[in-house]
């Protein structure tokens, strides 16, 4: 118990720490609250977001966007994983196209989403599940081919049909992979919604705080920043995580 | 005399590479008759891979016809069970549902299917390890599963590609004699893929013996079985009979040394 407890403060002691160096330079150097507010400024901006409702309805709207993009991303991309996973020439023909995708970051299509879709939650949607869909492809993908051929060819010695080998064999057998691509994915999608929020303007953490800025409510942009990270490892450590050791727990590392 | 199960005519395969084709196998005439053991012993890269792989569907002879109970091998079956060498269970499924997978593909029902699962893993001596999952396994214990999840599906041949080569030398001698036992109470019709000498011997009613790359049959050698079968090492060891078979394949065997 008290080990854990030990575990959990040198957690928190960076945070501490920034806290602590940050409050210092405002006192210290005496800053403008144009450029640098203290933590208890921050803390009752947090106050006042909250108890109006706006924080609210700023986080809804980027936690709904982050999962519908995460389960269309995840209803495209596995089929579609399987399908260049289980092909010997797709996957060769494709792994370069994957990998030179990754290079063209979400945000970089930006300019042609909005020309396409204009200022809408079509044009963040489309930002955040072509960042989210190719990790999950490529990870489903290789999920898939690191399978040992012989549990396919047992299994077809048993009488197992093309759909049982589905089934029984590449889905069990890529599923820490495909996890660990959905994971990887809404690390990238939620950095891609955060900036597309911004610039779109239709709502969501990015923007309040770059809405914050055009009346330098420098308080209101830490708070946003406070909680998009917060938001972030919340999602990540209590959510995705867990669901990821459990399955590389009890199948992943069993691979030998 | 018992009916052929298993006839190759005229085998021969060869293998696609950037260079042209490569000849895997010489040609090759086998029969495997019902209930018969039959094991294969030859050099690394002689083809005995090949030849197994033909049989059990997986690969298309380039020439010559594979019949198994008179029909054309053309793709792999239930009725020819493949044990491999290794990386065959499956991971995430326990010991109990690794061995019922064939059964359960087969959609035999429930009741019928943990009898059958049951009385493999009393055979093979899986009792206590029902729920374990293969990581918790050694690999000899892996190699049971393996075998009794092919027994288990009751194909009328079974193929086995050197399935006791990657497991250590002692659990190797226990599992050779599980499988003679196995053999002997089920009177399946065998074909085992080995490199060793002695085990070829020790477990084939018949051996054959294959030359280096490109490989053919070299030579057939028939070995008598005395009483149930007679395979456990304290008797073949001292069985003056079985030194001497052993010998001469050996003598087969090492002018193919590569």
């Amino acid at each position: 118990m008290t080990v854990r407890a030990l575990r959990d403060v040198r957690v928190l002691l960076p945070f501490a720490a920034l806290i602590a160096i940050w409050w210092g330079l405002k006192a210290g150097f005496d800053i403008s609250d144009k450029l640098l507010v203290a933590p208890p400024q921050v803390w009752s901006s947090f106050v006042i977001l909250v108890t109006h409702g706006i924080l609210a309805e700023y986080v809804s709207t980027s936690l709904r966007m982050i999962g519908i993009a995460t389960l269309i991303s995840f209803a495209i991309g596995v089929p579609l994983g399987f399908a260049v996973g289980t092909n010997r020439y797709a996957a060769r023909a494709l792994e370069g196209f994957l990998r030179y995708l990754q290079g063209i970051s979400g945000i970089a299509w930006l300019p042609l989403a909005i020309l396409w879709c204009g200022f809408t939650h079509t044009t963040t949607l489309v930002i955040v599940i072509y960042t989210l869909i190719v990790p999950i492809v490529f990870n489903t993908m290789t999920g898939v081919r690191a399978i040992p051929e012989n549990y396919i060819l047992a299994l077809r010695s048993l009488g197992a049909s093309r759909l049982r080998i589905v089934t029984d064999v590449y889905f069990p057998g890529a599923l820490p992979s495909i996890v660990v691509g959905t994971r990887l994915g809404m690390g990238y999608g939620w950095r891609a919604l955060i900036a597309s929020e911004m610039l779109v303007r239709q709502g969501g953490l990015g923007d309040l705080i770059f809405g914050a800025r055009t009346f330098n409510q420098i308080d209101r942009i830490m708070v946003g920043m406070v909680i998009i990270g917060t938001l972030y490892i919340v999602v990540d450590r209590l959510l995705v995580q867990p669901v990821e050791s459990m399955t590389l727990a009890r199948w992943g590392v069993l691979r030998k | 005399m018992s009916a052929d199960k298993i006839v190759v005519s005229g085998f021969r395969h060869y293998f696609q590479s950037e260079s042209g084709p490569v000849q895997a196998t010489g040609v090759i005439d086998v029969t495997i008759r019902e209930g018969e053991v039959v094991t294969l012993v030859g050099p690394s890269g002689c083809g005995k891979t090949t030849l197994l792989k033909a049989i059990a569907g997986f690969i298309n002879p380039s020439e010559g016809q594979i019949l198994c109970d008179g029909h054309q091998v053309r793709g792999p079956g239930r009725e020819r069970g493949v044990v491999f060498q290794e990386l065959a269970i499956l991971p995430w499924r326990t010991v109990r549902r690794n061995i019922a997978h064939g059964l359960e593909i087969a959609r035999v029902p429930k009741p019928e299917r943990d009898r059958t699962v049951d009385r493999l893993i009393g055979l093979m001596g899986l009792v206590g390890f029902e729920d374990r999952y293969p990581h918790e396994l050694s690999g000899g214990m892996r190699q049971r599963v393996a075998v009794a999840r092919t027994w288990a599906a009751d194909p009328a041949v079974i193929l086995m590609d050197e399935p006791f080569a990657a497991v250590d030398a002692m659990t190797r001698l226990t599992l050779q004699e599980e499988l003679g036992r196995l053999c002997a109470t089920t009177h399946k019709t065998v074909f085992f893929i080995t490199h060793s000498v002695e085990e070829a011997v020790f477990l084939g009613d018949r051996v054959l013996v294959m030359t280096k790359r490109p490989g053919t049959i070299k030579a057939v050698l028939d070995v008598p079985r005395h009483g149930k079968g007679g395979r456990d090492w304290d008797s073949f060891t001292g069985d003056p009979e079985m030194r001497a078979i052993s010998e001469q394949v050996m003598h087969l065997v090492h002018a193919e040394r590569v």
